[in-house]
């Protein structure tokens, strides 16, 4: 029965949950909430786990719907971003007649693990940058790999509304990735 | 969309691609535009390329796991749960 015990899952996979938490919320504090809140339901339903998923797939499940309780319950304390939010800073990026700025630089292929570590850090820095919701929907849709109908259903956006935050979201992600180390002198 | 979109409007149609089918008209304005300017077209490879970092770490063991405090406060909430 040990596979059943919460704080065996707690100690065997509680930091595998909050990574995965983490990513998605950027935050430690709503990670730690989304690492408990999945473990108290799972305690709660441990009489419905039929083992024919390993413990961390069946917990993983479950933390999924956790962590988009989690902004849905946020995205209804904040204020959605506007539609002119953003867009200042999109401004930026292009010229008048919509062409690009700057010419975009192109990114390095990361070989060791060293690098690709480093990557992954930039990578994780630049979308807790992001502005909360921008954030949340884009990993929602990047990390999570929700469909973009379901981000809209769980947080009661248009799809539109949902499309001009994932692309303003890329734009900027891709900036600070250019910014921050991706961009490599004579690379592909 | 006029026939040829801008480099602005071809992010938001390259975006647009990766969360949704776009109509033919879309996809063929996205097309023609990513043939003729390098910039867009490397801003598309870019997306995808960001997509597959992301999906591909989804659980990278690298970074901080949970935090003693947390880990403790979760272990007493468990067993005062499991006491009740």
């Amino acid at each position: 029965m040990t596979e059943l015990d919460p704080q065996t899952w707690l100690a065997a996979h509680g930091d595998y949950l909050f990574r995965v938490a983490r990513r998605q919320l950027h935050s430690d504090e709503l990670a730690e909430d989304a690492v408990q809140e999945t473990l108290l339901a799972a305690l709660a339903a441990r009489a419905r786990y039929t083992g024919d998923a390993s413990p961390r797939t069946w917990l993983t499940g479950i933390l999924k719907h956790k962590i988009v309780d989690l902004i849905r319950r946020q995205l209804r304390e904040v204020e959605l971003p506007r539609d002119q939010d953003g867009e200042e800073a999109v401004d930026l990026l292009f010229k008048q007649d919509g062409h690009w700025a700057e010419p975009l630089r192109p990114w390095g292929n990361p070989h060791t693990e060293a690098e690709l570590s480093q990557l992954r850090r930039v990578l994780d820095e630049c979308a807790d940058r992001l502005k909360p919701v921008m954030a949340q929907v884009f990993s929602l849709r990047e990390v999570a790999g929700l469909e973009t109908e379901e981000i809209c259903k769980e947080l009661d956006i248009t799809p539109t509304n949902c499309w001009v935050l994932l692309h303003r979201a890329r734009l900027f992600m891709r900036q600070c990735l250019e910014l921050n180390g991706f961009a490599r002198a004579g690379a592909a | 969309m006029k026939w040829m979109p801008t480099c602005r409007e071809t992010t938001a149609l390259a975006s647009r691609a990766l969360d949704t089918r776009l109509s033919f008209a879309d996809r063929m304005a996205l097309r023609l535009h990513l043939a003729i300017c390098d910039n867009c077209a490397r801003f598309n490879r870019q997306l995808q390329e960001m997509r597959r970092l992301f999906r591909e770490e989804a659980a990278d063991d690298t970074t901080p796991g949970l935090a003693d405090d947390a880990r403790q406060r979760i272990a007493t909430t468990l067993q005062k749960t499991l006491g009740a």
